[in-house]
């Protein structure tokens, strides 16, 4: 009896093993000794399988840093840490799956299609932390911005992600140095900065008139 | 990048403070190269990082010749200019680690999970996840098993892989800023490469430190943590808790002269035991990695780096310092050239210009083992060993380097050890453990 996983396995077997996606379901269900119907019980298509091998480590992932005693006492900036290591840990058990699904996309602006599952749990967990974090006062809460902070989060991902498919140095030691200095940089720009005050003193000075005249806007 | 020759020399940065705002901004302009790197990269992927290495060399080494003088005066002395590029290295190297930024807990626990399969929490009763005090490529957290107070080291990661890639990064520069052949350079860089390396090893420094804790277990006044070999790893070292004061801490209580006699005795003790009998040597005497405990003895604590003396290295030094080989002058230039400071193509002026030059200075450098009994605290001796070091440092005689390479590691230990002891202001027995020579003449 086939199962999520059995077709998840089945299907990462052939596709590094042939370097492709099997020509149809038909093929993939014949080989594997099923119905083709028994298949789409499970998925719609092969894309589908893809996407839902990253959505289950994401979901791995949290499960497995939850569950440490120390998470509780962790701050927003460290929780999201947390799960970038933890991800990426056990994306080391099918790297190779992970550059062939990475690879195989198409060069977009937008993140790669096989992601999207991924995406919303990744985006649901960042929203948590970050909303935490508004709410500590460990992160600035800015106007428009802090809506749009787990779109910079997400980007970071992306760029972890590829710098771990490139990586080539022992036990990925420079993907963990990638992690520790790019999450904390984005974090560090989340945070009440110079940037704030600056933003602050140009809204006091425009309140308290004189600077409207002096940029010559005063002949409005 | 060869024309800046004459600029970088005009500029010495002088206080401690410079020397390390130097760095910071060494490591903003490196940061800046890696952001216009990335940007150009942005309207050209098919650019590589060539032009990126050759303007972080540019920067780092452009710091480390501004460097010159100031830092190295003292070890500027018998390791000669050309010795400069690695030690310079060497200090530059240990001072950005300690600007590192503390690793963030989940990279903490990444890193035990990585190693031991677990987190801290299930290793350790108690493990405080933020770190006591860095040391110099990691830092160090409180934790406790059954009762007992441990002291964990964690290393910082990529930290081995940098000092291969910055090695490599700097070389050719070296060759035309020193103007050395590759084979020369090569002797000094592979031997700073090589301990640099070795520090990073854990696994290895926690076989040593058992080692030698063990070798020195009879010495008086100096005591050594307990190490748990099967709580450590490649990055993470599980040691015992020293409670006590750093030196500095020490000195600010304004110890009396017993008591900083006695720290000054175990540590001369502890280190010509260790050339003279273990004829290999703690070669990081850095007031950092020694302390004073409640007890008022001295604990050494970092065994990352340790340089062992080969024998013809050890006879024809050792010698020199402690026989009065000095009468022959024969046998004394013999000896030079079996350190290398003379080296086989040497004019006869030359041999002797060099022969006057070392014999002075490491007359200079024998001076305490001379009497039974030395003052460190007496500041004529240092202001001529570093009047002495500033004189031949502007020599052009002393532009191309010579001495074995050896002497990179020795005389940083020994006048570290002789730092430390002008700083206690101590009066130390200095024939305690004396030198393995036979007298030759």
């Amino acid at each position: 009896m086939a199962t999520t996983e059995s077709i998840q396995k089945a299907y990462i077997d052939f596709v590094l093993t042939e370097g492709e996606q099997p020509k149809s379901v038909y093929v993939f269900a014949k080989k594997n000794k099923m119905a083709e119907e028994e298949f789409y019980r499970f998925f719609g298509s092969f894309d589908a399988i893809e996407q839902s091998v990253w959505t289950d480590l994401a979901n791995k992932a949290l499960i497995e840093i939850k569950e440490q005693e120390i998470w509780a006492q962790y701050s927003a900036r460290e929780k999201a840490l947390s799960f970038f290591y933890s991800f990426f840990e056990l994306l080391k058990s099918s790297r190779s799956f992970a550059v062939y699904s990475i690879k195989k996309q198409p060069r977009t602006l937008s993140s790669p299609r096989v992601l999207d599952g991924l995406k919303d749990v990744f985006e649901a967990f960042a929203e948590n932390i970050l909303n935490e974090g508004i709410e500590t006062a460990e992160l600035s809460d800015r106007k428009f911005f802090s809506k749009r902070y787990k779109d910079a989060l997400w980007i970071q991902f992306g760029f972890v992600l590829n710098f771990w498919i490139n990586d080539n140095s022992a036990g990925f030691e420079k993907t963990d140095e990638a992690i520790e200095k790019g999450v904390n940089v984005t974090f560090d720009l989340f945070q009440r900065s110079p940037i704030d005050n600056l933003f602050e003193y140009g809204k006091f000075l425009a309140k308290n008139g004189g600077i409207k005249e002096k940029m010559g806007f005063g002949t409005f | 990048m060869i024309d800046n020759t004459s600029k970088e020399q005009n500029s010495i940065p002088t206080t401690k403070v410079e020397r390390s705002a130097k760095f910071v901004k060494t490591g903003i302009k490196i940061g800046g190269n890696y952001i216009k790197h990335y940007s150009k990269k942005l309207f050209n992927p098919d650019m590589d990082k060539s032009e990126l290495n050759e303007d972080n060399a540019t920067d780092i080494y452009k710091s480390l010749s501004e460097l010159k003088g100031s830092a190295l005066k003292v070890a500027q002395m018998l390791s000669m200019d050309k010795n400069l590029l690695p030690q310079a290295y060497v200090d530059k190297f240990t001072q950005s680690q300690y600007n590192a930024p503390p690793l963030s807990g989940p990279l903490i626990v990444q890193t035990f999970k990585k190693y031991f399969g677990k987190t801290p929490d299930q290793i350790y009763d108690k493990f405080n996840i933020r770190s006591s005090n860095a040391a110099s490529i990691g830092q160090v957290h409180q934790a406790e098993l059954n009762g007992k107070k441990l002291a964990v080291k964690i290393q910082y990661p990529g930290v081995g892989d940098s000092i291969s890639s910055d090695l490599k990064l700097i070389k050719p520069f070296a060759f035309r800023m020193l103007g050395m052949s590759e084979k020369e350079l090569d002797i000094y860089m592979s031997e700073v490469e090589e301990r640099l390396l070795e520090e990073t090893d854990y696994e290895l420094e926690v076989r040593r430190s058992i080692e030698f804790s063990e070798a020195c277990v009879n010495l008086n006044n100096i005591v050594f943590p307990q190490y748990y070999p099967q709580l450590s790893s490649k990055r993470i070292i599980t040691m015992d808790w020293l409670e006590g004061k750093h030196l500095r801490e020490f000195l600010a209580t304004n110890p009396s002269q017993e008591s900083r006699d006695l720290i000054g005795q175990a540590l001369w003790d502890f280190y010509n035991f260790q050339q003279h009998e273990l004829r290999a040597v703690h070669a990081d005497p850095h007031p950092g990695n020694f302390m004073i405990t409640t007890d008022g003895k001295l604990g050494a604590i970092d065994f990352g780096c340790i340089k062992e003396m080969p024998d013809n290295f050890y006879y024809p030094f050792f010698a020199l310092t402690s026989t009065n080989l000095f009468d022959d002058k024969e046998e004394t230039i013999k000896a030079f050239r079996r350190l290398e400071m003379i080296l086989p193509n040497d004019t006869p002026a030359q041999i002797e210009f060099y022969y006057t030059m070392f014999k002075h200075m490491i007359t200079l450098f024998a001076k305490p083992y001379i009497t039974d009994l030395f003052d460190f605290g007496e500041t004529a001796f240092f202001d001529e060993l570093f009047g002495f070091g500033e004189k031949v440092s502007k020599m052009p005689e002393f532009k191309q380097a010579r001495g074995a390479k050896h002497f990179i590691y020795v005389n940083r230990t020994n006048f570290g050890l002789y730092n430390i002891l002008h700083e206690l202001k101590a009066r130390v027995k200095t024939d305690t453990y004396k030198p393995h020579v036979e007298v030759v003449v």
